[in-house]
């Protein structure tokens, strides 16, 4: 288990200092699959370099297994990474970057051999195990990145973007490959990514982070079900946005009749509510919904469904996703008037995000 | 389909064609090649096995006692052979002296590349240019400087003196130690051009990874950034080692006539010793000493990378 506490990191210092992370609480658990997401320079990868011991943190612990690591200088750490870049030896076949962790940390030599036979076996480059890195396509480079960083046994492996070079079918397998990987190994693996599918697909958890500081921890349905704020809606999935007010237990969406408050929700004053496009439903739907009436500006037809793109009578836009199993949306056109229904279970009231709001 | 004959023969044709036009492109090199090595040296070549004139020069006709000179002398007393020790010794000076001079440029010329190769890019032009400047100035300015430093009434000893260190100044100059100092100084940039180059092009998130992977400083380096920066190093010592065997100006003012190197011999001979064939034959065997040398050293790498990959 790695706890990391009160975590910052800031680097130079007077008027140029810059914080990358400010104060990172999370507990990832044995086994995990963790992903870091969030775009480039939301401090995930300065989270990932304080984990690997490239660099030093501003105050805060790292504590792995009830010990603090966060000083403990890299080479002396359980935790191996496989960088973006690869970074393999050039100089080295497959088998001696893989066997490099095993010989640096003085492994008996008997035991080395077996090991880098076992991990290659594992990642399926046994076969090429005296070619040369540079002899090799970066699919092949990528399983010797990871064998090399998985012979030496690490309590937790970091995984760097490793996939961000790789074209999008070898990515797709890749990224199935590597939670094959990590649950049959059972090792926590810590992946840092900027993209939110292959986030979704693989973690067990994930992290979104923005500007140095979490956003959200959840598992990937609650992150997409139930966003925190309007930063991680806006970046896991696609979402509409629509402003409110709430008086009385009541919310008035666009100047529509009062709507009970979605379970579970709580709040009162102006509201930014949230929607997913595939949950609005075209003409009116049972039970409670907020209807709203608009003209139909953009189609795009792209097989099970239709991207529908209305402009409201208020001016706003609103997305939606038409499923093409009826002959209802042959019947769309642009311009023509269409009416929606905004099931009051699928909308989520999230709190007034200042920092975020443009 | 059957090849048609025609065909063949334009083919053929087209071929010829285009050895000629590959060996016309070299031409222009051959001739270079021809007329600055491989002549000189055939002159060389010939010249030793010829006999010495009177004032310089040779005289045409087959003679095997420039070679001779080389390893036997003439006992002054009954004219028998023995070896000529005076020139081996100079030999055996002049490798050591090589030697150390490319272990010297070595151990000054790698600390100065990784730190040049450190820099901000913008800062390395900077410091590249400090490192060349010694080229734009004439080698025997430069051999003259140094002789400054190091001559008993030069800087360092009337630092020395003045600071109480010594009483009397310290004669440095017209020894090994001085032909040393002053090779290494001339010979430096040579090396750390080289090794700087291949620092330049090292990767340093190798270096991080081997960190990662349980490396220890000294592992790294040894595992990682010296097979890395091999080729650079090797480089750097070829182009100071032999030079520096060959060196003739520098051995002369720093090492006058008591550290004297194979150039001075060479010098020696087809100057105040009017020996030209002998000269010739100590060139050839300079030439020899060198090839071999490199030979020995590409065929153990050979051996190397053989067992390595």
């Amino acid at each position: 288990m790695l706890d990391i506490r009160s975590l910052s990191k800031k680097f130079g210092s007077g008027d140029s200092a810059f914080q990358a992370l400010k104060s990172i609480d999370i507990t990832i658990e044995e086994g995990e699959f963790f992903t870091l997401l969030g775009p480039s320079g939301c401090g995930k990868t300065t989270l990932l370099r304080l984990i690997a011991g490239f660099e030093q943190p501003s105050g805060g612990q790292l504590v792995l297994d009830g010990k603090d690591i966060a000083t403990i200088p890299p080479n002396h750490r359980p935790v191996n990474t496989v960088f973006q870049s690869y970074a393999l030896f050039p100089h080295m076949t497959v088998a001696q970057n893989v066997a490099f962790g095993l010989e640096a940390r003085g492994t008996n030599p008997a035991e080395i051999a077996p090991r880098v036979d076992e991990i290659l076996e594992i990642v399926q480059m046994a076969h090429l195990r005296d070619r040369k890195s540079s002899q090799m396509s970066g699919g092949q480079q990528q399983r010797v990145a990871l064998a090399r960083a998985l012979a030496p046994r690490p309590r937790i492996l970091l995984l760097d973007e490793p996939l961000s070079a790789l074209d999008l079918k070898l990515r797709k397998q890749m990224q199935f490959e590597l939670k094959r990987l990590q649950r049959e190994l059972g090792l926590t693996f810590i992946f840092v990514t900027h993209d939110q599918d292959e986030a979704l697909t693989m973690s067990d958890r994930i992290a979104v982070m923005d500007g140095g500081t979490l956003q959200q921890v959840a598992d990937p349905r609650t992150l997409y079900d139930h966003p925190a704020n309007r930063f991680v809606a806006e970046f896991i999935g696609e979402a509409n946005f629509l402003s409110g007010t709430v008086a009385g237990g009541k919310l008035s969406l666009s100047g529509q009749a009062p709507v009970p408050l979605p379970h579970g929700a709580d709040a009162s004053g102006p509201v930014t509510v949230m929607i997913r496009p595939e949950q609005v439903v075209v003409g009116s739907a049972g039970g409670n919904a907020v209807t709203l009436d608009g003209q139909i500006e953009a189609l795009v037809f792209s097989g099970t469904d239709t991207h529908v793109t209305l402009r409201l009578e208020n001016g706003d836009t609103l997305s939606l996703r038409a499923p093409n199993n009826s002959h209802a949306t042959t019947t769309f056109a642009e311009g023509e008037p269409l009416r929606v229904a905004l099931p009051v279970d699928a909308l989520r009231l999230l709190p007034e995000d200042i920092a975020n709001a443009a | 389909m059957p090849r048609n004959p025609t065909a063949a023969a334009s083919e053929s044709a087209v071929a010829r064609a285009e050895t000629r036009r590959r060996w016309s492109l070299a031409l222009p090199a051959l001739t270079v090649i021809t007329l600055c090595s491989i002549l000189p040296l055939g002159v060389m070549v010939a010249y030793s096995f010829m006999e010495a004139g009177q004032y310089g020069n040779v005289q045409w006709g087959f003679s095997l006692e420039g070679w001779r000179a080389v390893f036997l002398d003439r006992d002054f007393f009954d004219d028998s052979y023995i070896p000529a020790t005076a020139h081996l010794t100079i030999l055996a000076r002049s490798i050591l002296l090589a030697l150390a001079t490319t272990a010297l440029t070595f151990v000054f010329g790698i600390p100065t590349a990784w730190f040049i190769a450190t820099r901000p890019p913008a800062t390395r032009a900077y410091w590249m240019f400090l490192i060349t400047v010694p080229f734009w100035t004439n080698l025997l300015v430069r051999t003259i400087a140094i002789q400054e430093v190091i001559r008993a009434d030069g800087t360092l000893n009337r630092l020395l003196l003045a600071t109480g260190l010594i009483d009397e100044p310290l004669q440095m100059m017209f020894t090994n130690g001085a032909v040393l100092v002053g090779m290494t100084y001339v010979y430096l940039p040579l090396m750390v051009l080289p090794v700087y180059a291949a620092i330049e092009k090292f990767d340093f998130r190798l270096a991080e990874a081997a960190y990662d992977l349980h490396a220890s400083r000294l592992y790294c380096l040894r595992r990682v950034v010296l097979p890395l920066m091999w080729p650079g190093i090797v480089a750097g010592s070829i182009l100071v080692f032999i030079p520096a065997l060959g060196a003739y100006v520098t051995p002369r003012l720093m090492g006058g006539g008591r550290a004297m190197m194979w150039g001075n011999l060479i010098d020696l001979q087809f100057g105040q010793g009017r020996n030209w064939p002998l000269g010739a034959a100590l060139s050839i065997t300079l030439t020899l000493v060198v090839v071999g040398a490199m030979v020995w050293y590409a065929r153990r790498a050979a051996k190397g990378d053989a067992t390595n990959g």
